[in-house]
């Protein structure tokens, strides 16, 4: 087990250094550069002004040199400074992490809490009327885009009771339930379209184990319904139901920017997509990374997980 | 019988036409509560002198004080409402030559050390970029307004003089505006992108880039009595459906920066109690057309695109009825320098829209353009929704004279250096200056080699009479100068203007005094005087 950890931590770290190499490219690639929107944008343009301003951003220095500073900076725990808001890059990116990351793990645990049972009653009433209704309902939740969710989501709440939740963020070190009123309802809505697709994959994973000899053998000696859907179905049905949550784990830690952009929470993938207009390559690049990171961690963490779940997986001669 | 009734009736009259005659006593302002407020757009930095973008004036004016301001009371800037600020009183010397301001003393920055006339000599010899000035800016978006000031002296603590090249009336409106706060000179210019020394009705409370900014109530503001708020806080909201349903749920207190009457009707349908306000402003819808680029170095093509461009159809597309016809300068009666109205309908693309269409379309086919070989056009803008609308509406109007016109959607970040780089070849560009006055807006926007003359337009003797309009000291002599330099710009089609839009405050009925300039959207964010009836 251990080895294959190490292992994996090693494909891992391979995978980042590719993935910083890929962001770190592409950044500079993108037409514009700061330097160029700072003056420009003002209007003002002196020739020396910005070779100056070039120089102390490090910009005018040939890209591979710019990659080894930046890896050398990330290495030693120092992300830089913002070139938009000239501020060191971790006073801007700290505040943010907590705010995507709650409102990611609220909408997984909604997605999970809504879509798993769903998934199994679904499956255990096949083509029963609470079938056909769950069914719609998920394929609903696939089909709403979550921008247009969330925005009717906010209408029908300032329409009906004249409230949304509080546009400025509200620390849960600072008022508890205040915080859980703010993240409920974008967690409910990103929630929904996530368990939609577990809803699914479970359903089809669960119709595909409840044909299988050993159900019906626990049918046949007796065993209650629910003791046969819930203690052996659903587990022998999980592994694809941990691999979409991990993924989606990870899809919603970069892709939550419109969610974060209509409830107005000042998280990461909303600055990050400012951060790309203005070519703020630091804290680009460090936010991507951090993404990135999460990414591979969250698929370490359901590979680990097959094993808990499925004791037959055995990883030490992996 | 009638008679009787009728004298019995008279005082009964004569009390009724007395209340309805007599002022209605103004309530009395109460102290407290913090306005909550979203900007334009997430301010880049807290430092005006260092951005060009109202999204940094609109929370930094609570902080900063000028030497003098625009009366926030009244609805049109011009030279009669400039307001003491910091400057107790100001006198012209020398026919316009020098100016002297005798400053107040009993101003204190926020971190209680004293200001005095050094501060003031500090922050304009940076901005204007004086050789022996004691600190440099950064970015110094608006260096050429203060071109023509020769050396500034402070001959004691309280009193500073500007001496200038020559004469320029202008220079104190531009002083008034919001992009001309005082710095502190003991503190480098660079802290005060993050943080705001001011001595401003307001003190910086928290600032988080992207987020929001929060002032709180100065106590030892120099005006007594002011500020009547708390504080304010200037909530950054990037989605425009999320700014209304803020404002109609009580979260915010003002909406409506960069709303359309669209956007303002919404917010009111849903609350029809919220107040709105729609009044002119100093922002207009204007086509860059490249004077550099081929086909369009061709002023018959030029002039093509102009008429092709039909400015009722722009006024009920895309403005939705929200703007006004004008040349180069604001349109009167809110516009002080605007070309007179009869003039106005005379412009290219004001008249009838067949005849304007096919003369364009003649003026095409002289220029070697026809249905056999039709010109090709990108149209660029700002990827933003206001710039957008119109920009797909000159698309279509430019088809219907058989142009090929294409949009091309320019990402915020990179506009600006394409603009000034002149990498286009017809662009639907929104420009607003910090003051109504030909100082700023024609040296800005099309004096040859500036910066923002984004379209290349480059006339010589346009530069001269600008200079010399900058002089003249008589106001209507001055006037007819901007007219006659207004009228030559549209004939020239150095920058074809579509139209002045409108701007929009939309508030709770508990909002008081919120004040709102029709010739400028720069210069009223102090809030000093603004309280909240709760």
């Amino acid at each position: 087990m251990r080895g294959y950890v190490a292992k994996r931590l090693l494909i891992a770290l391979v995978t980042l250094v590719g993935m910083s190499m890929v962001i770190f490219v592409l950044m500079r690639l993108a037409p514009g550069n700061i330097v160029d929107i700072i003056f420009e944008s003002a209007g003002y343009v002196d020739q020396a002004d910005k070779k100056q301003l070039e120089h102390e951003l490090g910009v005018d220095r040939p890209i591979p040199v710019q990659y080894a500073r930046w890896m050398g900076e990330l290495v030693s725990g120092d992300l830089g400074k913002s070139y938009r808001y000239d501020m060191r890059a971790w006073v801007i990116i700290k505040p943010r992490l907590p705010v995507t990351i709650e409102l990611a793990v609220l909408a997984l645990f909604f997605s999970i809490l809504l879509g798993v049972p769903a998934g199994v009653v679904s499956a255990a009433r096949q083509n029963k009327p609470i079938d056909y209704v769950l069914r719609v309902l998920s394929l609903a939740g696939l089909s709403m885009p979550s921008f247009w969710l969330a925005m009717i989501v906010i209408l029908l709440f300032v329409r009906a009771v004249g409230w949304i939740p509080s546009i400025t963020y509200v620390s849960p070190f600072v008022d508890l339930k205040a915080n859980l009123w703010q993240f409920m309802v974008p967690a409910l809505a990103v929630g929904y379209r996530s368990s939609a697709l577990i809803m699914r994959i479970t359903r089809s994973a669960m119709l595909e184990v409840m044909r299988e000899d050993y159900i019906r053998t626990a049918q046949a000696k007796g065993q209650r319904p629910t003791s046969v859907v819930w203690r052996h179905a659903l587990k022998n049905a999980g592994l694809p139901v941990i691999t979409l949550i991990g993924i989606e784990f990870a899809f919603l830690i970069g892709g939550l920017v419109v969610t974060e952009t209509v409830f107005n929470l000042p998280g990461v993938a909303r600055y990050l997509v400012e951060a790309i207009q203005f070519r703020d390559y630091p804290v680009v690049q460090n936010l991507t990374m951090f993404i990135a990171v999460v990414v591979v961690l969250a698929n370490l963490t359901v590979d680990l997980l097959y094993a808990w779940v499925d004791p037959r997986i055995k990883y030490g001669n992996a | 019988m009638p008679l009787r009734r009728s004298v019995r009736l008279a005082p009964v009259v004569v009390l009724l036409v007395l209340a309805i005659s007599l002022p209605v006593p103004a309530q009395t302002p109460k102290y407290g509560g913090v306005l909550q407020i979203h900007p334009l757009v997430a301010p880049p930095s807290l430092s005006p002198h260092e951005e060009s973008t109202i999204a940094t004036v609109q929370p930094a004016s609570a902080c900063y004080s000028n030497l003098v301001y625009f009366d926030p009371a009244k609805k049109v800037e011009s030279p009669d409402t400039v307001i003491p600020e910091l400057a107790e009183r100001w006198s012209w010397q020398d026919t316009y030559r020098n100016l002297v301001f005798l400053l107040r003393k009993d101003v204190k920055w926020h971190d209680g050390k004293p200001f005095t006339s050094q501060d003031v000599k500090y922050t304009f010899d940076a901005v204007r970029g004086a050789p022996d000035a004691a600190a440099k800016l950064r970015i110094n978006p608006r260096k050429l307004w203060y071109d023509n000031i020769e050396h500034i002296e402070a001959p004691d603590p309280y009193t500073v003089v500007f001496r200038l090249k020559r004469p320029q009336p202008s220079l104190l409106l531009l002083l008034a505006s919001g992009y001309a706060p005082i710095y502190p000179a003991h503190v480098p210019l660079a802290e005060l992108k993050t943080r705001c020394v001011g001595t401003g009705p307001y003190k910086l409370k928290d600032y988080r880039p992207g987020e929001f900014t929060e002032f709180a109530r100065n106590p030892d503001y120099f005006v007594k009595g002011r500020p009547y708020l708390d504080g304010v806080k200037w909530v950054i909201i990037k989605d425009r459906s999320t700014q209304i349903a803020a404002l109609q749920a009580g979260q915010l207190d003002v909406g409506g920066s960069g709303w359309n009457r669209a956007n303002a009707e919404a917010a009111k349908k849903g609350k029809p109690e919220l107040v709105v306000v729609e009044s002119d402003s100093n922002v207009n819808d204007n086509v860059l057309v490249n004077f550099q680029k081929p086909p369009l170095t061709d002023p018959r093509v030029r002039r093509a695109v102009n008429l092709a461009l039909d400015r009722k159809a722009y006024l009920v597309g895309p403005r939705l009825g929200a703007a006004t016809f004008g040349g180069a300068m604001q349109p009167k009666p809110t516009g002080i320098w605007g070309l007179p109205p009869a003039e106005v309908t005379k412009l290219p693309g004001m008249g009838d829209p067949a005849r304007q269409k096919a003369e364009a379309r003649k003026l095409l086919a002289e220029a070697g353009f026809g249905p056999s070989n039709p010109m090709k056009l990108t149209v660029s803008t700002r990827a933003l929704a206001i710039y957008v609308d119109t920009a797909s509406w000159m698309v279509d109007q430019l088809r219907q004279v058989g142009i090929e016109a294409v949009l091309e959607q320019i990402e915020t970040g990179v506009w600006h250096p394409k603009m000034t780089r002149l990498d286009f070849q017809v662009a639907l560009n929104l420009t607003g200056t910090a003051v109504d006055d030909p100082d700023a807006m024609l040296f800005e926007n099309y004096r040859c080699g500036s910066q923002r003359n984004f379209s290349g337009y480059c006339s010589e003797e346009i530069d001269r009479l600008m200079v010399e309009q900058s002089q003249v000291l008589d106001r209507a002599k001055r006037v007819a100068l901007v007219n006659e330099i207004d009228r030559k710009l549209q004939a020239e089609g150095a920058r074809p203007i579509l139209g002045w839009g409108k701007q929009y405050a939309v508030y709770w009925p508990r909002v008081k005094a919120f004040p709102q300039h029709e010739n400028s959207i720069f210069n009223t964010s102090r809030f000093q005087d603004v309280w909240l009836d709760k």
